[in-house]
Order: C-alpha cells, then structure tokens, then sequence
C-alpha cells in the first residue's frame, strides 16, 4: 500500500466517523418511527397479530376519492405554481443587481412569519366587507359581495402562495446558471424570440422547473389545513387520517392511510429520478 | 486534566440537582394544567391563585380533545396534575381508568353548582369531574340577508336559504343536529335512521356555503353567509359585532356540551390540583371564567355575583328554560363512531 492509499483510507474512517451521528439521528427520527406506523398499519386493531386487513379497509370507492381529490388540488397548485413562479424566478435573475437582491428578499421575507398568520390575513382580505370586495364594489364592478372564501378558488389561493417559493427558487437558480451567450447565440442565427425560448432557455432550464415541481407538488399533496382555514370543507388525504387517528381512533388503518400516502409520495420522487431529475439535495 | 475535572464536577452537581429535583417533585409548589390555549385565562384567574397560594402553575395546551386523549394514555394518566377537555372525552377518560377521585375534604364547595350541570354521564356519581363551563350550539342569522324567519333546524333547509348557510366541519355535531330536526337522538346508531339522516344531509347541500369548525361567526359579520349554527361563544361574538342578528334556540331540541376539570389517576401534584378545584368553584371566580370565555357557567353560586350584562344576554341564560331538550353528543365505540364518519365523507365528497 502506498503512502497515498493509506492517507486515502485514513480519510475515509475520519468521514465515517462524521457521518456516523447523522446516521444516527436519522435512524432514530426518521427510520424508526416509519418502521412503528408501518407495524401498526399490519397488526390488527385487537392485538391479534399480523393482518392486511387495514389495507383492505382502503378499498373502498369514496377513499378513492380522497386521494383523488388530494392529487387534483396538488396538480393544480403546482400548474398554477408554475405558470407563476417560472416567470417570477426568470425575470429575478434576469434582473439587475439592485433588483435582484430585492426581489429575493420579497420571495424570502415571508418565511419569516407564520404561514398561519399569513392565511388569515388573506381570509380577512377576501371577507365579504373585506379590502378586496369593498374596492371592486366602490370602482362599480360589482354591486353585490362576491362569496371568496370557501371556494375551491380561495383554497387553491391560500395553497399556491404558500408553495410558490419552492418553485421560484429552483427556476431561479437554473435560468441564473444558464448561459445566456447560447441564446445569443440562436438570436443571432436568426432565431425568433419565443423561438430561442422554447428551444434553448427551456431545455436548459428544465431541471430547474421539474425540481421545483416535485418540491411544490409533493407537500401538496399532504397538507389540509389550509382547505379548512379558508373553509373549502373538501376531504383531503390529511383529514381522512387525522380524523381516523383523533376521531374514530383506529391508529392501525390510520397507519395504513399514511403508509399508502408516504408510498405514493416516494413513488412521485422515483419518477423524477427516472426522468432525470436532480436529487434535490435529500439523495 | 484540569478541564476533565471541571466537566466531571459540573456533571456531579447537575446530577446531584436532578435527584433534588425529584425528591422534591411530592410536595412542591407546582400545578401543571393541560387544556386549551387560552381557555383559562392567566391575569384574572391562574395568577390570583398563584399569589394565594405560592403554588407556580405552568399551563400546557392541545389543539383537541382527542390529543388530550392520546397524550394522557401515553404518559399513563401522569404529568398532568389539571385538565380542562369536554364531556364526551372526559367519559372516556374516566372509562379508561385515567382519572382520580377528588378530595371533597378540600374540594368543599362542589354544592355551588347547579344540579342540572352535575351527575351527568361523564360522572354519575360526582366524583371525578368539576364543571367549568357549559354551551349549546345555536343558530344565528342576519335578518338582513336571510328572507325567512328561523325558529328551528328544519327552517335551514328552506330553498331561499341556497348558498347562505355556515355549519360546523364536525361529523357528530352537524349530522346530530340532522338528527334532531327529524325527532331523533343525536347518539343513535340504528342503520336506517341514520341512512335517512344521510339522505336528508345531502339535500341540505345546496343551501351550505361553508363548513368550519371554529369562528364560524366571522363569516355571518362580513356577509359572507346569512346564517351559522355555531357554538355558544361564537353565537356571542357574533351578537357583539352586530347586535341586530338574531340568535334561535332550535324548537326542534338542542345540542348540549359541558366542560370540566379533573385530576389525573398519576398526576404528581394531586393535593394542589384539589386546591386548584376548590378555587376554580369559587363564585367569583367561575364568574370571571363564564364572563370571560362566554359560555353559560354550571356554577349558581356564580350568577349572584356575575355582571348585569351577562344575565341579560339569552346565548348565556336561555339554557335554564330549556334544561330538558338538552342532549349530550356520547362517546360511541369506534365502529359506531366510524359509521358517523363515512356519512360524513361520503357527504363532503359531494360538497
């Protein structure tokens, strides 16, 4: 062995030993407690041991539903998340200096207050004598209050704004790491502008938007309070478990609702490997 | 070396407090209570009681009943020396086995409550449980919106009422009122009764603009819904923003709630949680309490010495008159409980 090879190897037991507590922690928090649930969802609610039954008790047309309802409001807040956040995430670093700064600090700044607090401050805005109605009906545009909240509108609102950051983010770095002199480049061959778009910006900049897609759609899928604060009254996943946990109690088909839903989730997250996706700094 | 030496005494000391620490847990001067954030309010009530009695109260909060529940199972009825949670749950509690008798040597003024607030079936024999508060879900409506006049349940299903109602997201309660507007128990289980109550759950549809658990009020004071059935203090706060809403106690029957205070079987500071029991049942305080949470208060020693406006307000006092319409939602067993649950999926679905 060389002097080099053994300095290689001291090396690399010095990087295990700082790895080691990470693997730690991450057995204990995250491992463990997915082992427990997975348990759970495959014991039988009277203790008497190894059963699918749990599973079974998914099979049922309106839980179907459910999960059909989650991905419908996770797919629409990622389109819409899109088709606002690319554009947003293009032009900040398109922008100059002085700017940029600035439009990062708006996209930032919110993560600093609650997303609770946030929401009401929406849900106030939206009101009946809210800020938003009060000025369309003073302009003369409408002369009867328009019923915001509690639409599935208000509730794919409060969902985009709470998720478009994680799409502004990555669409921003891509089209910031692009090198613009190719585009240039197409212009000066005589390339449209939409053309030099769709055929050099986009591709470059594609593992920036599938990114931020898979960040903005996987989180959607799981989270429900914010249909219940703007009083959307839909079923999502989310309920379908807390209230099978809190309510009915039955924490084994429970399990088995939150087994089925960290599978679909992880099976969004293989697609996107497949397809050639980023791994997004969690693989 | 030196620094070894420092470090090994630190951990000596620290330790050395830690086994005071536990020594002392028997008998010192703390109170831990675990209810809602908010529900007992700290300034005119928790620290009042701190300074009589020297005892440092320190105030953990849920967001539910059911997480109560499940915390309190897991810690085996320990940690907790007070908790504050409603009826239904507290039945179960004490089914489970989690609670503790109080001491009615300390607790000696149990008899200021109202009788039709006590021997109820969280606790029959009045043993266990000490009432804090009481409240009856109600309908309020804007008469300004609203075309009819409501007097019960069965009104809300009326056509010109289409896209203007506000019902609380809670499978128990809303499809229990359903029950009620058809002459039944809110409790039942019979598979055809409440398959009918589906049926007529879903031709209420069309008249539901939202469905919240919580400040559903907020909704009728913007505009945004021309009537709510809501819980008692919401039904308040929605009179204080407009007083020209009218509140309807349901002809049809209503629905009942009382939450109350009990020890848990291990807490570790029984004999100040007794304290705290005795204190809690003093008229004015549980004045304070009503008054400040705006709910009905089960304490009639309390309306002796409660202020004018509250006995003038009917969310608060109309319960008297109408004791024997009152019916509890119970806790059911879980399949039953489940059958509540897929009536009410299956109803949102189609929202």
């Amino acid at each position: 062995m060389t002097h080099k090879q053994q300095k290689e190897r001291a090396q690399e037991r010095r990087n295990t030993l700082f790895f080691a507590p990470m693997a730690v922690l991450a057995v204990l928090l995250v491992a463990l407690p997915l082992i427990y649930v997975l348990g759970m969802s495959l014991t039988a609610n009277d203790g008497s041991g190894f059963t699918l039954a749990n599973y079974k008790a998914l099979l049922r047309a309106d839980y179907l539903l459910v999960f059909a309802n989650s991905l419908k409001l996770a797919f629409y807040t990622t389109a819409v998340s899109l088709l606002i956040g690319y554009p947003f995430g293009y032009c900040m670093a398109r922008a100059p200096r002085g700017w940029k700064s600035l439009l990062m600090m708006l996209v930032i700044i919110p993560f600093w207050t609650s997303a609770l607090v946030r929401i009401f401050g929406w849900k106030i805005l939206l009101q009946g004598n809210g800020l938003i109605n009060t000025v369309l009906k003073s302009l003369g545009l409408i002369d009867k209050s328009i019923k915001f909240l509690g639409s599935y509108g208000s509730v794919l609102l409060a969902m985009v704004y709470c998720m478009i950051s994680f799409m502004i983010l990555p669409c921003h770095s891509a089209v910031d790491k692009m090198d613009f002199t190719l585009v240039e480049a197409s212009r000066d061959l005589g390339a449209k502008p939409w053309r030099a778009f769709l055929d050099v910006t986009l591709p470059l900049t594609l593992p920036g938007i599938m990114a931020g897609c898979v960040l903005v759609f996987v989180p959607s899928v799981g989270i429900f309070y914010l249909s219940d604060i703007m009083g959307g009254g839909l079923v999502l996943v989310g309920n379908l478990i807390r209230d099978q946990l809190l309510k009915v109690r039955d924490w084994h088909t429970g399990s088995a609702m939150s087994v089925l839903l960290v599978v679909l989730t992880a099976g969004i997250y293989l697609i996107y490997r497949r397809c050639g996706g980023d791994d997004l700094g969690v693989m | 070396m030196k620094k070894l030496i420092c470090l090994l005494l630190m951990l000596a000391c620290l330790f050395t407090c830690a086994i005071a620490e536990t020594v002392n847990a028997k008998d010192e001067a703390v109170l831990n209570i675990f209810t809602w954030e908010g529900y007992i309010d700290y300034s005119t009530v928790i620290e009042p009681f701190e300074k009589e009695t020297g005892i440092k109260v320190n105030y953990a909060t849920f967001a539910s009943n059911e997480e109560m529940f499940e915390k309190l199972s897991a810690v085996n009825g320990g940690e907790y020396d007070i908790i504050l949670a409603s009826d239904y749950i507290l039945n179960a509690a004490r089914e489970a086995g989690l609670m503790q008798k109080f001491d009615a040597s300390v607790v000696t003024n149990f008899g200021n409550l109202n009788p039709d607030f006590t021997s109820k079936f969280f606790d029959p024999a009045n043993e266990y449980v000490v009432p804090y508060v009481s409240g009856i879900p109600l309908i309020v409506y804007d008469p300004a919106v609203v075309e009819i006049e409501i007097d019960g349940f069965e009104d809300l299903w009326d056509p010109s009422l289409k896209d203007t109602l506000g019902l609380i997201d809670d499978a128990r309660v809303t499809i229990g009122m359903v029950l009620l507007s058809m002459g039944q128990s809110m409790n039942t289980t019979d598979e055809a009764v409440l398959a009918e109550a589906a049926k007529k759950l879903e031709a209420l549809k069309e008249n539901i603009h939202v469905l919240e658990y919580e400040n559903l009020h907020n909704y009728v004071v913007s505009g945004d819904i021309g009537a709510a059935y809501t819980f008692t203090p919401f039904v308040a706060l929605a009179l204080d923003a407009n007083p020209d809403l009218k509140v309807v106690w349901p002809k049809e029957g209503l629905g009942f709630g009382i939450d109350g205070l009990f020890i848990p079987v291990n807490a570790p500071h029984a004999g100040n949680a007794n304290r705290f029991l005795e204190y809690m049942l003093r008229p004015e305080v549980a004045a304070v309490c009503a008054e400040w949470q705006y709910y009905c208060t089960p304490n009639a020693a309390a309306l002796d010495v409660i202020g004018d406006w509250y006995t003038a307000r009917s969310e608060f006092m109309g319960i008297f008159d109408r004791m024997n319409d009152a019916e509890f939602v119970l806790n059911l067993p879980a399949a039953d409980e489940q059958k509540f649950q897929d009536i009410w999926t299956t109803f949102k679905l189609g929202l």
